[in-house]
């Protein structure tokens, strides 16, 4: 655990009263990685409308990325199975830092900060052991690998910490896969998924399986609400017959997770497969995206309950905005939904990759 | 104006816009999927006369029907989906060494579940399938391990295991899956003939996909690091067989999609017939040349081969049939 002292040094170590913040940035809403016309690859900052606010160089296709609390300092990740992840400072424009695997490791693509900024946690496969790891990072000088802890599961991939405070949920997909395969899945009729929640020093605080029915569905993204609510998006590796649930709601302690479902006539259009999952700022609303339906589901939170379905081609990116959610599509739009319709914000010359990273409001 | 158009179309020739539906059905899957049945029937009637590893007839009814299973192996969904009805007939790669060790474990403590095909249903997938019978056929260990009379009626039990989840398979597509496809737009499974092609294009994309990660990588490993031992029923020496199968299949899958666009289909049947001539040079059945630097080089150029194979499908095939390849639809992560 970490101390009020470590916190409040941690604090002061990265500058209380921070020198650069993200509102001279411009304050931007969300951070996502494209292509653009050239074949270029970058990440973006947007601001709440859809507007761009800056754009950084990357090296290759970038997947998503973890923003540092206060500093306006992000980092990228690489598509799996990549093995580098870059430290953005988004003022200037610069990467700070490249961080490496260490050897026999590869990253999923996704990570976050602690509470006080001081570490970096990113989602890790140690593929010759197929386990999933989850790597620490000293993020106040130069992001050094501090050391690594379990997962608490096979094939990691999205880990977010819980609003105000540091705990973390792990998205552990239950997928082995090794990198001379490529993306080859190893062990599908044996895949055991879960949802883990781990303290910053990396215990196991609680983890949940799903219902033997749904063994192949692997949980693979996770939204939080302010109060602890976490949303997960699952991704189903079964028969193609079945149309199973791919949202799932859970709290730190509770027992079973809450598996929801669209009709089946509407729960079809997802193809059997959940992009990216946001919920609005207040908790109420839970969205999915498919970009193979190019279709999103929307979810009342607090009845469990299917609303409605958008329609965008390649939708997939999703965040939080107000009492709506924001999307962002493979085709270049940037949209709004709210519990009443769907709103085009804009359109950019670029392919908006998976996912967005909401980014702290000052 | 109405006019115009009629006469506009008395005089040109309408296009034909049947899908390829029909023929991929009739000309690909159904086939190969009874011949997957006919050999495996085969394959245990043989085993019930010749239950010993080194049996040439036993181990030449295996070839065909792997063959068989090969050939229609891409065939990953609906009818082999349920019931994990693939995974019952082939369990691999298995990378935590589980086929051998339950094996071992059924060889040893003459488990009576091996006498009993009905019960033998109910055992671990990683004991049952094309892969377990590799082992128990061709293993220096497995092959010799417990009594001779079990071990027999192991590779009976096993053989006929197959032979019915293949026959299911085939039952299934027969009497149900295939007119799912065939009617697509007059069902929920596919509610139009694009969600068929698209199952289709999937499977295809997928084979060369599979045949290019796992059947040639698997052994490939790295440079510094080969990996041999990983190769696909190696010990049957049939991993290079296996590799050439599965393009021939997927070939013929690729062709029958081009339907009658020409010259489509005429770069299709160049590019596969080449990747095959290419497998048809290198002399390593079990790919231990991995190892070797010169072989090596050329199980290499196949994959990569396999790999121009598939970008070729994804490019030109998938957009001839109207299949939209998103940014994030195909990312799959």
């Amino acid at each position: 655990m970490v101390s009020r002292r470590q916190l409040l040094t941690g604090l002061l170590a990265t500058g209380m009263v921070p020198r650069v913040t993200w509102a001279d940035v411009g304050n931007p809403a969300f951070l996502s990685a494209a292509r653009d016309q050239s074949g270029a690859y970058a990440l973006y900052g947007l601001s709440h409308t859809g507007a761009r606010l800056f754009r950084v160089d990357l090296p290759s296709r970038g997947h998503s990325g973890a923003a540092h609390p206060f500093r306006p300092e992000a980092v990228a990740f690489a598509r799996r199975p990549g093995t580098f992840a870059m430290v953005l400072n988004c003022a200037a424009g610069t990467v700070t830092a490249q961080i490496e695997a260490p050897a026999g490791r590869h990253f999923y693509g996704h990570g976050a900060f602690s509470l006080d900024g001081s570490r970096l946690y990113t989602t890790e496969n140690d593929y010759d052991a197929a386990r999933g790891r989850v790597g620490i990072w000293d993020a106040q000088n130069g992001y050094v690998r501090i050391g690594e802890v379990s997962s608490g599961g096979v094939g990691p991939h999205e880990m977010l910490r819980l609003p105000g405070q540091d705990v973390f949920a792990v998205a552990n997909g239950g997928i082995e896969t090794h990198p001379e395969m490529g993306r080859q899945m190893l062990n599908i009729p044996f895949m055991r998924p879960n949802l883990s929640y781990l303290s910053a020093d990396g215990d196991l605080l609680g983890q949940v399986e799903l219902p033997e029915d749904f063994r192949k569905n692997s949980i693979r993204h996770l939204a939080a609400a302010s109060d602890g609510q976490i949303a997960f998006a699952m991704q189903w590796h079964g028969s193609n017959e079945t149309h199973p649930p791919l949202l799932g709601l859970h709290r730190l302690g509770q027992q079973a997770p809450l598996l929801i479902s669209a009709p089946e006539d509407r729960q079809r259009q997802m193809q059997g497969y959940a992009g990216s999952v946001a919920m609005n700022a207040n908790g109420s609303l839970v969205a999915v995206s498919s970009p193979r339906g190019g279709v999103l589901h929307l979810f009342s939170a607090a009845e469990a309950a299917f609303e409605r379905a958008e329609f965008l081609e390649d939708i997939c990116g999703l965040g939080p905005s107000g009492l709506g959610v924001f999307s962002t599509s493979g085709t270049g739009h940037v949209a709004r939904v709210e519990a009443g319709a769907l709103s085009p914000l804009r359109h950019h010359p670029v392919n908006w990759d998976n996912h967005l990273t909401a980014l702290p409001q000052s | 104006m109405r006019h115009v158009l009629a006469i506009a179309f008395l005089i040109l020739p309408l296009p034909v816009l049947a899908g390829p539906v029909d023929d991929v059905l009739d000309h690909h899957i159904l086939p190969r999927l009874e011949r997957l049945a006919s050999e495996t029937a085969l394959l245990s009637t043989v085993a019930e006369q010749h239950c010993d590893g080194p049996s040439a007839l036993l181990q030449a009814a295996f070839n065909r029907s792997v063959d068989a299973w090969i050939g229609g192996s891409h065939l990953r969904f609906g009818p082999s989906e349920e019931e994990n009805r693939a995974f019952a007939l082939a369990f691999w790669p298995d990378s935590r060494g589980l086929t051998p060790r339950s094996l071992t474990v059924l060889l040893t403590q003459e488990d009576p579940i091996g006498l009993d095909p009905v019960a033998y249903r109910e055992m671990s997938i990683a004991a049952r399938g094309f892969y377990a019978l590799e082992f128990l056929i061709f293993d220096p260990d497995i092959s010799t391990s417990g009594s001779e009379a079990y071990r027999c009626v192991l590779i009976q039990t096993v053989a006929a295991d197959i032979a019915y989840t293949s026959m299911e398979i085939y039952d299934d597509w027969v009497s149900r899956y295939a007119d799912l496809m065939r009617n697509a737009g007059e069902n929920d499974r596919y509610q139009s003939e694009d969600e068929a092609v698209r199952a289709l294009l999937g499977a295809l994309s997928t084979g060369l996909e599979f045949t290019a990660d796992m059947r040639l990588g698997r052994p490939l490993g790295t440079f510094d690091r080969p990996q041999p031992q990983r190769a696909e029923m190696r010990r049957s020496e049939r991993s290079l067989a296996n590799v050439r199968e599965s393009i021939a299949a997927l070939g013929e899958l690729a062709v029958l999609l081009a339907g009658e666009n020409d010259p489509l289909s005429a770069n299709l049947s160049i590019a596969f017939a080449r990747a095959i001539s290419r497998a048809d040079i290198i002399d390593d059945p079990d790919f231990s040349g991995v190892a070797m630097p010169g072989q090596r080089v050329r199980i290499e150029a196949l994959q990569r081969q396999v790999r121009d194979l598939r970008e070729l499908v994804n490019t030109q095939l998938a957009p001839e049939l109207g299949v939209a390849a998103g940014f994030n639809s195909l990312d799959g992560d």
